[in-house]
This record gives C-alpha cells, structure tokens and sequence, in this order.
C-alpha cells in the first residue's frame, strides 16, 4: 500500500509540472537558506562545548561596582588569584591562567615572525582544556622553563614538514626554547586564539611587564576547573570577598564565576548576571531561518491547495472506492515529503554551492559534515519536519472534502472571501517586509556611526606598535621621521587611538561628590604632540609636550566629558590625584570629544597622561605634502635602522575605524540578503498563484469574452484576491517594528521609527504594484483557451 | 434490501427550506434492476447519493440490509457501502495518475486484501471485460467507452450487492451505450442489484422497475 501512495504522489507530481517547479524550487531555496543559518547558528551554539570537561570549567569574573554606579563584571582578574583558589578550596580541581602575548619575534634559522598569537599558561592548562596533541607527550608540555608547544599550523610555517620535536625556537632574540609538543589545530569554535604557549614560569622569569603580584591590579584570565557535582552558586559565595581580604580592602571587586560553555553566547553582563550577547544575533538569525522556511512552505501550502478543485474530485473517487481520510492524509503527506525530498537534495546542493561565498561573508569557516551520520539524520529530519509543516494544511485540507457532490457534473467551488489562503500570503509578505524594515534599520544606525564625527582626524595617520628597540630608540626615531620630513608629527600613546584603552577608577579631584568615587575613567597617554598628531580640537589651554615643558610628566589633557564630570568651571591649573601611586597631575589643556572604543557608545571621560604614564605605540602624522609610499618606505628605513630584527608593521588608523563596523556591515548584509530571499519566494510562489488562479477561471474568462468584455476589463476579478493581500500587508508593517529591536542590541538611534515604518508600506506597496503587473492574465495569454 | 420511509432532503435558500426529495418511499429487492428516470432537477442524483450513503437525508428513515442508516455513525456507514456497493459514473471518474490496472485495483487496497489476492481479482475481471490488453494504459489514452468499461469493472471488484450508475451511458455513443447496457443486464442476471439513473427511455427499459421523479417526488413507478 505505502509502495501505491509513492507511486501515486510521484505521478501526481509529475502531471503538474510548472506547479512542482515552482515548488520544488521555492521549497529549495528556502531550505537552503534556512539551512545555511542553521549551519552557523549551530556553529555558534557549540562554541567550547567540545573540552571534554566543558561542565566542570568556569572563568573567574571580577565583579566592579565602579561604573556609573552600577555593577559591572571584569574579564580579568589579578594574577594572585587563580593558584590561591587551587589552594586553598578543595571544589577546585585545577586552574590556569592566560596571559596573551603577540609582541615575540619568533625566529627559526632565517624565518622570523612578529605578531603571533600566543599564551602564557599555568602547566595544568592543556589538561583542563581538550586541545588534543598531535605530537609529544602531555606530561611533557609547559613543563620546564624552556618548553614551547605550537600548533601544527604554526610548526607548518616554521619547519615545513620536518618533525618539529625537539627543534629549537629563539624567542624575542632572548631565549631559546625547544618544543616539546605539537597542538593539532585550534578548531574555529573556541573563544580561545593561539598558536604557542609558553610556561608561566618564563613570564616570572622576564617580569617586568608580565608579571603582577597585586591583589589589586586585574590583567589576567582565569579559570577554573571545578570538582563534580559542585554547585557554582555556592561556590561563588565562598569566593565572593577573597581579593578584598586579601587586600584588606573593603571598597574593591568582588569576583564569581561563569561557564565557559556558555561564555560566548552570553557575552553581556548587568549586576554580574549575564542578560544576553550573541545570544540575541543567534535568537533573532533563528527565528529568521524559521520565517524563511515557513515563507517557502507556506508556497507550498498555497500551490496545493490552489488545485483543490481537481483533486477533490480525486478525493471524491478514492472516498467512494473506501478510502478512509487517514489513508488520504497520509498521501498528501507522502506527496509533500517527495517534494521536499526533492527540494532537500537541491537545497544540499545550493548549500555546497554557496557555503565558499557564505563563509566570506560571514568570516567564518564552516563545513558540512558528509562523514557524520548525525549531520544525515538532521539533514533528513529537517526535510521530514519541513514536510510536515507544508504538508499538513493541504492534507488537512483536501482530504475533508466529501464525496457527496460525486455525482454531479463538477463539484463545489471552494468559496468565501475570507480563505486561508489569503491569510498565509499576507503572512509571508509581513514576514519578507519585517526582513527588509530590519535591513534598512541596521543600515540607517551603522551609517549613522559611521557619519558620526570622531573628534579626531584619522586620514593620513598610522600607528607602529612597540616591538624590539623602538621604546628605547624612540626619541631617535622620533628626531629622524621629522628631519626627514616623512611625518609632520610624531605622539607616542598608551594605546592606539583606534581601541578602547585602559579604565581606571583610582583618580581623585577636588570638590568631588560622593558618587564620583565610584567613576571609571579612560586613560590615555602622550609625551608630545597628541593634539597635532590625531588631529583633535582643542578648546582651552595647550598640549602636553614633554621636551617644551620639562614639568609635563604630571600634566594631563581632560576631554570635555570628563570636565563636564568633575564639575570644574575652570579646567586649566586644577589639580587631579592617584592616592594609590601618590600621583598628582595637574590640567594643562581641555579637548573637544572623541572616540576611541566603540563608535556606537556614549563617549567616556578621558584623561591623557604626560610622559609619566606607560606607552604601548607610535602615532606617526604622516606628511600630507608627500606620497604616502615615500612617506612609508621612508618610515620603514628609520625603524630598519633602529629597530633592526623587527620586521616595520604598522596599522592605517581610517582602515582599523572602519573596520569598527565590520560586524554591524556584515549583519546588514546578512539580514539584506535573506530579506531578499523571502521576497523571491514570496513572490514565486505569489505568481504559481496567480497563474494558477487564471488558468483555473479560464472558463470564466472564456464566458466573459463571449459576452463581449475586453482583456482590460477581463482582471478585475482576480484583483479582489490580491488587492485583500494588499491593504491588510502595509498595517502588518507597524507591527513588526516592535520585532526588529533585538536586532540592533547595544545601540539606538533616535527618529527611526517612523521613517522606516513608512518606507516599508510603500515598499508594500510598490512590490504589490509590479506583482499586478506580473499576472499573466494581463498579457491576455490565458484568455484564448477560453 | 434497501427500504426507504418518508426519506426527505431540502436545503434552506433565504431561510425558508427548499425540496430536493419529498417523502420519499421506496422498496428494493435483492437483485432488482431499477431504471430512475426524470427531467434535470428532479432529484435523481440527490436520491442516488443518499441510497450510495454520501449523503444524509434531511429526514426519514433508511434501511440497508436490515441496517438503520440513519443512525449509523460515519465509520460503519462507510464499512457498509465500502462492503456492498458500487459506483458507477457518468464522467466515469477514474484517477487520471493511475493506470487501469491500478485504477481497478484501488478499491481493495482500501478494503486491506493481501497482494496476491488483489492481483488475482483484477486479473480475472480484465480478463471477464476483456480489457487485460489495456491494464497498463492511463485513462486518457482510453476510448469513451473503455473508460466507462474500467469504471465499472471498479465497480464491481469488490462483488457489490448493488451498484449505483448515473447515466452510465450519457457520454457514450449509441453502440458503446448498448454494450454498457447489455453488460449491466448480464451482471443482475448473475444477482447484482442495480439502480441506474437515466435518460434514455431505452435504457431504462433494460430495468424491472421504472420509476419516475418529478419535483421531488416519486411521480410514478412501473
């Protein structure tokens, strides 16, 4: 019997075979589409889910209640804590700290490499986490103080295909390390980036920098991996006040932890408890993959239930010959699993077409698992479930029909103005023009952010991270891009302009209100010529430039925020302090706003430094009279000289801001390009429709011609049906303004509302115009038959 | 065998009922050939469709085989028809996606008869309507009367005690109707019931029974 009804389903396929393309090809495309976000969604949701002891391992959070008054969670911790929890609380198995580092030269024989990604790590890291050794052994790894374990990429790159075990590694032209290990590669969903690890114990070795026994200065990730069956709560309450008693400091952090499995998808935090993150681009990507696939089953629903009247008749017969509507539902069901049995191997295969030009956009690498069995099953199960829900309706449906017109000469018209069908059309435009009102909301905001003034000129300025020589020879490099010509300005900085820098809640001024001692400000740093290099406004007073003003290692420049913080009338000559460092500055200059970390943010107060503070990079203003090849061959010459085994990397300041809105762009495009396709298959399955809907009135249209009405005048029925999809669509609009919000997390623009909400009713409005155009039955095609 | 009492059926139009039948009484033996006759309009199809079950009278009572229909639930009215009844069209009504065979066939798997058993059945009625040269044709690659020949032969694989046509030979040419209707006069000598609705005086004559709708109403029985 089940042999029968395929049997039967793939003729009654067959015989209609516009109406299976247009099925097949609309089911396809949205499976496709849908499954391509399902790809990257479930890429997303298994982030760090692959360590074998992903339910044991938390990160260590500080939990501040600096900023603006409110709670706010630190990512680092002080570097104390991690071996002070192992010690001392038997729920923790093991922990490890990470302390990144891509300022190394690595040098093998001739080949050198600046700017690797590496980790200083505590020796129980590789056991905690399940980053599986290709080569050596584990017990081996981080275990000496010249111990180094890459991945296979990087030994790639440094040995070719030479075993790389036991070869050696200079390191930053210091020390000589000798690999003990090599990590297969990282897979791309882990939070974790690195290509070498090296032992804890040679960053104590180095100091300086690296190093920090304060309970008091948070720098470090940490975590923990915590016996069985303990209950993070309540560990949590044990560990809450331990940097406080430590420090003997009751006004400081207190600390929690937090899965690490669940650390990617919920990246925000408010009073230490985590409210979302991606969590809302995966929920909001989900849904759309849900509404692609409904737009593209709902075709489905409606071309199949449009040839109602033939198979009624059909279902007339088989009730009489003793079908039961069980027997009759169940082949309409088998006819919509062979279409999208069909639609699924097409799908498969647009989906390998087009996964090369997705991952790009996406900036992610995915793949289809072929070899897995549960990647099948899923694939499979995807189909079975989608047709069911394109299924059911028209099965539902059809198969209610009663055979009791049988012996008339036609059965009954399905009639009513207020069909089901109707209904689902305007549905799947509501679901099309709700993708696009999104689309123009993300790109109204990012252009907005990107239209914003930064308060600084980027164009023409670049910055040279320190690396090597150059923090020693940088008054000489300094002279020496100047005499040459090749910059116009030269500023060393804390950080570069372009990324967020270091927060500080230790500063003090006069006449301050209690609240502020709760303030988290910005610091930033210069020796000289800050406002000239980044080309800021400055409003009062002068800037700060150590070789002008010998005073000027405890002078700062305030922006107008931070003014406007402090509360002072009369900026210039007011004294800030740091009790903790015993520092005291005094303001020498005010500037005008700008943006260094997020360009969608409200901008932070921000407190520039004399040459007393720390210093990371070089801002170069290069030469605007000169070529900036000249000017960067020239540049690279002077680091040559003085900062010879480095090779000259440098960064385009405009290029790293634009790069600030990669993600919102590529959102855009991504919603842009869905969008477009619930509008293609809306639109497919709109014209099946309407095709069918003429051929099926061809004897209607053949009486009228008869009576003597012109093709002009021939439509006007057909209008009735999609002139309801029409007016009902644009109201739909308004609603779905309130849906787009989770969209746009993190920043909203005034004023948008509106706008938007009135381009897409007349979006509406015009796609419902060339849609009437698109009938055939204006073409007059359809009307000599009858 | 079927007995009819005070059988009526209106629809309401406006709100006021409007009379398809109208007390209806009628009494039909096992193996009677009964011819209903009729201008358009009558009632004839509407009483064929409560006598085949697809229908349910607006009020009376129906008797099939000792059965009350009237107040049989949907389940066992279909079990009866499905056991004892066959349908035989004027438009013939085959599925157009299957072939004879298969066309022939259908009804059985409905009523759950094994393979084997199916396969022998069909083939003995192809063999019977001598049509086992067209099993594998599709309907429209058939003749009119061909068609109406595999209807029937549908009809008849389950071995109904009744079979219900209307006009069975309305779409046929005058030999094709004559063959129908000579084939229908064998199969109630071999002891099937028929009620055919028709047309054509000649036709009808081929029954026992005439019986004459007009309005509703049983007008005349000969």
């Amino acid at each position: 019997m089940i042999r029968n009804l395929f049997k039967t389903a793939w003729r009654n396929i067959q015989r209609a075979k516009g109406l299976a393309l247009i099925n097949v090809s609309g089911l396809a495309i949205g499976m496709a589409g849908s499954a391509l976000i399902f790809i990257w969604l479930q890429n997303e949701v298994s982030f760090d889910l692959f360590h074998a002891n992903r339910d044991k391992l938390y990160q260590v959070y500080g939990l501040s209640s600096n900023v603006d008054g409110h709670p706010h969670e630190i990512s680092v911790v002080s570097q104390p804590l991690g071996p002070y929890l192992a010690q001392n609380f038997p729920e923790v198995e093991a922990s490890a700290r990470i302390r990144d580092i891509n300022s190394f030269l690595i040098t093998v024989g001739d080949k050198r490499f600046a700017h690797t990604e590496g980790y200083f790590v505590d020796p129980d890291f590789l056991h905690m986490f399940s980053f599986p050794l290709a080569e050596g052994q584990l017990k081996n790894q981080l275990a000496t103080n010249n111990s180094i374990t890459i991945t296979e990429e990087l030994a790639k790159r440094l040995y070719g295909n030479e075993d790389p075990i036991g070869r050696t590694i200079l390191i930053d032209n210091r020390d000589i390390f000798t690999v003990t290990g090599v990590l297969k590669d990282l897979p791309q969903n882990t939070e974790f980036n690195f290509e070498f690890l090296l032992p804890w114990s040679y960053a104590v070795k180095l100091g300086g920098g690296y190093v920090n026994d304060s309970w008091l200065s948070n720098n470090t990730l940490t975590f923990v991996q915590l016996k069985p069956h303990i209950d993070p709560a309540s560990f949590n309450r044990k560990i809450k006040n331990i940097s406080r008693e430590q420090s003997g400091r009751n006004d400081i952090w207190t600390h929690f932890v937090f899965p690490l499995r669940l650390r990617h998808l919920y990246n925000e935090f408010e009073n230490g408890a985590p409210v979302g993150g991606r969590i809302s681009t995966v929920r909001v990507f989900g849904i759309v993959a849900i509404f692609i696939l409904l737009i593209a089953c709902i075709n489905f629903m409606n071309l199949t239930t449009a040839r109602s009247e033939k198979r009624a008749r059909e279902v007339g017969i088989r009730k009489v010959a003793g079908a039961g509507r069980a027997l009759l539902i169940l082949q309409f069901i088998i006819e919509s699993f062979l279409t999208a049995l069909i639609s699924g191997a097409i799908a498969l295969v647009l989906v390998r077409l087009f996964l090369p030009l997705y991952d790009q956009l996406i900036q992610t690498p995915l793949q289809l698992p072929y070899k897995s069995f549960t990647f099948w099953m899923l694939a499979f199960g995807f189909i079975l479930a989608t047709s069911l829900l394109a299924g059911s309706y028209p099965a539902f449906y059809l198969s209610s029909f009663r055979p009791a017109g049988i012996f008339k000469k036609q059965f009954a018209k399905v009639k009513g103005t207020f069909s089901p069908r109707k209904i689902l059309v305007v549905l799947q435009f509501t679901f099309a023009i709700m993708l696009i009102v999104c689309t123009l909301v993300i790109r109204k905001q990012v252009q907005f952010a990107e239209d914003r003034d930064n308060g600084y000129n980027n164009r023409n300025l670049i910055h040279v991270d320190f690396s090597g020589d150059i923090e020693r020879n940088y008054e000489l490099i300094r002279q020496e891009l100047l005499s040459t010509g090749t910059a116009v300005s030269v500023s060393k900085n804390m950080v570069p302009i372009s990324q967020d820098s270091w927060h500080s809640w230790a500063l003090r001024w006069h006449n301050e209100i209690p609240a502020d001692t709760n303030r988290t400000i910005t610091l930033f740093s210069t020796d000289a010529d800050l406002i000239r290099t980044a080309g800021l406004h400055l409003i009062t007073g002068r800037d700060i430039n150590i070789y002008q003003y010998p005073g000027d290692s405890n002078s700062v420049l305030l922006n107008e925020t931070a003014v406007k913080m402090m509360g002072f009338k009369e900026p210039l000559g007011q004294i800030i302090t740091e009790p903790y460092d015993h520092k005291s500055f005094q303001v020498v200059g005010v500037v005008s706003d700008y943006v260094m970390g997020l360009p969608y943010e409200r901008i932070p107060p921000i407190v520039t430094e004399g040459p007393g503070a720390w210093f990371t990079t070089i801002h170069i203003r290069l030469n605007p009279d000169r070529s900036t090849s000249g000017n960067l061959e020239s540049a690279e010459r002077i680091f040559a000289k003085y900062n010879a085994t480095y090779p000259f990397e440098y960064q385009f300041v405009d290029l790293e801001y634009t790069r600030k809105f990669e993600s919102e762009q590529r959102t855009k495009t991504m919603v842009g390009l869905f969008a477009f396709l619930a509008i293609f298959i809306s639109c497919l399955g709109l014209f099946g429709l309407s095709a069918y809907v003429a051929e099926s009135r061809t004897k209607e249209i053949g009486v009228r011609k008869v009576l003597g009405a012109s093709v002009e005048y021939n439509p006007t029925a057909f209008h009735r049906f999609f002139k309801t999809c029409r007016i009902v669509t644009p109201h739909r609009v308004s609603l779905c303004m309130v849906r787009d919000e989770p969209l746009v997390a993190g920043f909203r623009l005034p004023g948008t509302g509106w706008l938007d909400s009135f381009f897409g009713s007349r979006l509406a409005c015009c796609l419902d115009c060339s849609l009437h155009r698109q009938h055939p039955i204006n073409k007059g095609g359809y009307c000599r038959s009858g | 065998m079927i007995e009819l009492r005070k059988i009526s059926k209106w629809i309401n139009i406006n709100g006021r009922p409007n009379f398809i039948l109208k007390d209806i009484n009628l009494h039909v033996k096992e193996g009677e050939f009964i011819s209903i006759m009729g201008p358009s309009g009558s009632g004839k199809s509407t009483l064929l469709n409560l006598i085949g079950m697809l229908d349910d009278p607006s009020e009376g009572e129906y008797f099939f085989m000792g059965n009350p229909v009237h107040s049989l639930r949907e389940k066992q009215r279909s079990h009866l028809y499905k056991q004892y009844i066959g349908f035989v069209f004027q438009a013939y009504h085959l599925i157009d996606e299957l072939t004879v065979y298969e066309n022939i066939e259908t009804p059985l798997i409905y009523q759950s008869i094994k393979s084997s058993e199916r396969q022998a059945m069909v083939a003995d009625i192809l063999d019977k309507f001598q049509i086992v040269g067209k099993k594998d044709l599709f309907p429209t690659q058939l003749s009119g009367g061909q068609q109406q020949l595999v209807g029937i032969a549908r009809a008849l694989i389950a071995k109904p005690k009744l079979l219900l046509a209307d006009e069975p030979t309305g779409n046929l040419n005058s030999r094709q109707g004559e063959e129908i209707m000579e084939l229908f006069q064998q199969l109630n000598n071999d002891g099937v019931a028929i009620i055919q609705v028709t047309h054509s005086e000649k036709n009808a004559a081929y029954g026992s029974r005439i019986i004459n709708l007009l309005d509703g109403r049983i007008e005349l029985t000969s």
